[in-house]
């Protein structure tokens, strides 16, 4: 089969769970709901069919499992926002369709990833000054500073300075990845390079730091300084880095523990969330409490306690931060699993495609997009789950929020562009080399295909 | 640079097995105690989507039905206070009590056969309805037990002597389980202890309504016949301890009749002391005192002393119902119902039968024996002792016309206030349809202000 069908049909389990999880929610709240509610569903079909046939189209080699896995971790989120208040999935369906065109503009803007390099400090400048309108006049919502509120519109620019700082930072490093893995000297047996060359470290430590204390958000600042020091440690291969790094790290997370009460807060929820259970720990006890309902396989969809008899939802921000919970209350354990496999085989396929990749700066921006992604989705359910101190943040393609929904989707098609690069250079290097008889050009197609 | 990211994906692998550790420990390892966290009002959520049985009266009143509110039901007593306290409540905050929680598994469906169609209308995505119960209790006799004790401290019970099946159950005060959510507070500070069931909970000195236990003994070790003869000079002396008879009175020269049908203490304390503390203690037991109530509503344990520890003073004071003698309301209410049924206690019961939601009986109460302290031909002896109570001696007040009741008063001294009031009898004699005890707190006599209430009850159980 070839890569563009294997796609189509690992689309099915989409296209199933749409069709069923609409249906079931449908009957299980039938007096609530209406009929047209169901078209919901076909929108998200049409979706999907038009981003296939968009990736056939331009990027056909790529990556066939990507979208697949973002199809199911979408239908899923849509699924449950319908179950949670039918109007949010609504609008939810509605940033998909702008994440699509966004999807598509970026695999037809995109022809080579390496244009990216020319503008590489204007990514980076835009992705600091979306990060720096957000400290300044960003709005305070459940603890953190990461929302822009314009009228109607509730924008988070840290979703998208996320890709964009990524892009920089792949960008930079491809330029100083040599002089960084140059080293003089060894202490201790580990190779210590000269100071000056811990100077992207200590850029990427205290652009945390800052984070921090301006957005006040823990999560977003483990998020950018988790997928820095990764792009740090594969552009070198240096471990060396990363030791500094989590040392850097932990020691500024601590200080900062002491001199701020928000970060003290968290962490002090987090360690013991029962002390205030109907106070500061509402929501993390709340969430316990959802999964511990849900059990192994779920009470079902829209069976679940998730809205209160006021009509609020059980947990304040339900569908976005806690939309895990919700997936644990109703589909259980083995729900839960599947997500977190889903993100899973999205980060294995998104590291493949970094390793096919044949230029570094590809290499280098597939592991940051990827790392950033696996990230983001680690925090969030770790959060919800007790597993680290709970911060505000999306879980990707699942939580209802445009600009995450966006932001995603332009991550997914920069990987997806990336792909279909590596899988072209591969062919034309297999080319080059079955023109000049080193290899069969048979065993090359027949590779590729599977 | 392979090699670093295929690193980097296992550190991803290690998170994201952490993630899954972390989700299993807390979705099954400690799941099972999260669900009864105090903090978790799941499980009360859970059962608001369960449509609870109807609770329905002999005389087919409903005293508990449901209000629905979006997919949930709210539980509402069109009765209020009156239905308690054997009704009990079924509270979100507070949980349940009475009625509503011993047969909470009928009630929300999850007895029995129900139980499977309950979990297939689960699957199906329904909402379960629960059995509904058809008590034993008339809500006719209930009110007017009610109205008739009023506002006094104190408790009633009607019931069939024959079968056990409770007529009615009155305590006072008492709570609206209709505001309990608003009222709790109040009513755990209330002195009064309106939360008390005094019915079933309450102990109390039973006074001269546990001369029937006295008597039983006395006839039926062959002490006593009804016109063995005594003599009263207004008290007697045992071992220190004076026995006066209520109101100081003398009556001179009088057979055993006379004696029980006027409550003379001095020739039960006589009789008592010549039984002895062991005979005592043993019919006492015989009737029920140390032993649980036999149904599932519970109640206090009544109590006699250990024969052991008892000298004549003792005894004496036992054979009048004072000293350390506690009975529950409904202890003496049985007590009577052995005289009224041939010398048979039937155990007590609430529910006659359970009924599914499409009108099935599914469940019912067969009537059965609990203990036999006498004989058929002593309770008949008894009978015509009790009859004479009525008829002209202190419970004159009870007499209904046209029916013949028997009853025994009681007047039981405390320590601190004026004398329970108690009255314990049955009618029609000839044939018992109904049993009833009061006692009034602090009420005074038995005859003047038990009797009457016993007699009210008793034309409403009878329809007159």
């Amino acid at each position: 089969m070839s890569v563009r069908n294997r796609e189509l049909v690992f689309l099915l389990p989409a296209l199933v769970l749409t069709t069923l999880g609409f249906a079931l929610v449908y009957t299980v709240k039938s007096e609530t709901l209406s009929w047209s509610s169901l078209t919901y569903g076909l929108l998200f079909l049409a979706l999907f069919a038009i981003a296939h046939l968009g990736r056939r189209f331009l990027v056909p080699d790529a990556d066939p499992y990507l979208l697949p896995v973002t199809a199911l971790l979408s239908t899923l989120g849509l699924l449950l926002l319908y179950r949670i208040d039918p109007d949010l999935a609504l609008k939810q369906a509605m940033w998909l369709v702008v994440g699509l065109v966004a999807f598509l503009l970026v695999l037809a803007s995109t022809r080579d990833l390496r244009g990216l390099l020319r503008h590489k400090y204007w990514l980076g400048i835009a992705g600091v000054l979306l990060l720096v309108i957000t400290a300044g006049i960003g709005r305070n919502i459940n603890g953190s500073k990461l929302w822009i509120v314009v009228g109607p519109i509730h924008f988070q620019p840290g979703e998208f300075a996320k890709v964009l700082l990524i892009a920089f930072f792949a960008a930079y490093l491809v330029d100083v990845r040599e002089v960084l893995t140059v080293s003089t000297r060894r202490v201790l047996g580990v190779p210590f390079p000269p100071f000056r060359y811990l100077a992207p470290l200590l850029t990427i430590w205290g652009f945390s730091i800052l984070l921090m204390v301006f957005m006040k958000d823990l999560g977003t600042s483990l998020l950018f300084f988790g997928a820095l020091l990764a792009l740090i440690y594969v552009a070198t291969g240096r471990a060396f880095y990363v030791v500094v790094g989590v040392v850097l790290f932990l020691i500024g997370a601590t200080g900062l523990y002491f001199v701020f009460g928000h970060v003290q807060t968290r962490v002090d929820i987090w360690l013991d969330p029962w002390k205030d259970a109907s106070g500061s720990g509402y929501q993390i006890v709340q969430s316990l409490f959802s999964l511990a309902s849900g059990g192994l396989f779920g009470r079902g969809l829209g069976q679940g306690y998730l809205i209160l008899q006021n009509g609020n939802p059980i947990i304040p921000h339900l569908e976005s931060d806690f939309i895990f919970s919700a997936i644990g209350e109703e589909l259980g354990l083995v729900g839960g699993m599947g997500i977190i496999l889903l993100y899973l085989i999205f980060t294995y396929r998104g590291l493949r495609v970094a390793m096919a990749s044949r230029n570094d700066f590809a290499r280098l921006l597939c592991t940051g997009l990827t790392s950033i992604f696996a990230i983001q989705a680690f925090i969030i359910i770790g959060g919800v789950i007790k597993l680290i101190p709970l911060t505000g943040i999306t879980l990707p393609f699942v939580s209802y929020g445009g600009s995450s929904v966006v932001a995603n989707f332009m991550l997914l098609a920069l990987l997806l562009r990336a792909s279909d690069s590596a899988a072209r250079d591969k062919l034309a290097a297999e080319k080059r080399a079955g023109a000049s008889g080193a290899a069969p050009a048979a065993s090359a197609s027949g590779r590729r295909d599977g | 640079m392979d090699r670093a990211i295929r690193r980097l994906f296992y550190v991803f692998v290690a998170m994201f097995v952490g993630l899954i550790l972390m989700l299993t420990y807390v979705q099954v390892w400690s799941a099972p105690k999260l669900k009864v966290n105090p903090a978790n009002t799941r499980a009360v959520e859970e059962e608001m989507k369960i449509e609870r049985g109807l609770i329905i009266s002999q005389d087919d009143q409903v005293v508990a039905k449901n209000v629905q509110q979006g997919q949930y039901f709210l539980r509402q007593y069109p009765f209020g206070d009156v239905t308690e306290p054997w009704l009990g409540y079924n509270n979100l905050r507070y949980g349940r009590a009475g009625v509503e929680r011993v047969y909470n598994e009928q009630l929300t469906g999850q007895a029995g056969l129900l139980g499977v169609t309950g979990s297939w209308s689960q699957i199906l995505g329904k909402n379960q309805r629960g059995s509904d119960l058809k008590l034993t209790v008339s809500m006719k006799v209930q009110e007017v037990a009610a109205k008739a004790l009023g506002e006094r401290k104190g408790a009633v019970i009607a019931i069939d002597p024959k079968t056990g099946a409770i007529l009615a159950e009155v305590s006072y005060p008492r709570y609206n389980p209709n505001t309990l959510t608003e009222d709790w507070k109040t009513l755990n500070a209330d002195e009064g202890r309106p939360l008390l069931n005094r019915a079933i909970q309450g102990l109390y000195p039973p006074g001269s309504t546990f001369k029937i236990i006295v008597a039983s003994a006395a006839l039926q070790t062959g002490q006593v016949t009804p016109s063995t003869d005594f003599n009263d000079t207004g008290t007697v002396t045992e071992y220190g301890y004076v026995v006066h008879n209520f109101d100081n009175k003398v009556y001179g020269d009088h057979d055993f009749q006379k004696a029980f049908a006027s409550s003379i203490n001095t020739t039960f304390a006589k009789v008592g002391v010549k039984l002895g503390a062991d005979t005592l203690s043993e019919y006492a037991r015989a009737f029920g005192f140390g032993q649980g109530l036999p149904w599932s509503l519970g109640g206090a344990t009544s109590r006699f002393p250990d024969p052991a520890g008892m000298d004549q003073a003792h005894v004496a004071q036992a054979s009048i119902g004072q000293g350390e003698i506690l009975a529950s309301p409904m202890m003496m209410a049985l007590a009577a119902c052995a005289v009224a049924n041939n010398g048979t206690i039937m155990k007590p019961y609430i529910v006659d039968h359970v009924l599914s939601y499409n009108n099935a009986i599914i469940e019912t109460t067969e009537p059965s024996a609990w203990l036999h302290p006498i004989t058929p031909a002593t309770a008949a002896t008894l009978k015509t002792l009790m009859i004479q109570v009525v008829k002209s001696g202190t419970g004159t007040a009870a007499a209904i016309s046209g029916v013949q009741v028997a009853g025994k008063t009681g007047t039981a001294e405390v320590a601190n206030g004026d004398s329970h009031a108690w009255f314990a009898g049955f009618a029609p004699a000839d044939d018992p349809q109904v049993a009833v005890i009061v006692l009034v707190e602090n009420g005074g006599s038995g005859g003047a202000v038990a009797a009457p209430i016993a007699r009210q009850v008793m034309a409403a159980a009878l329809g007159k």
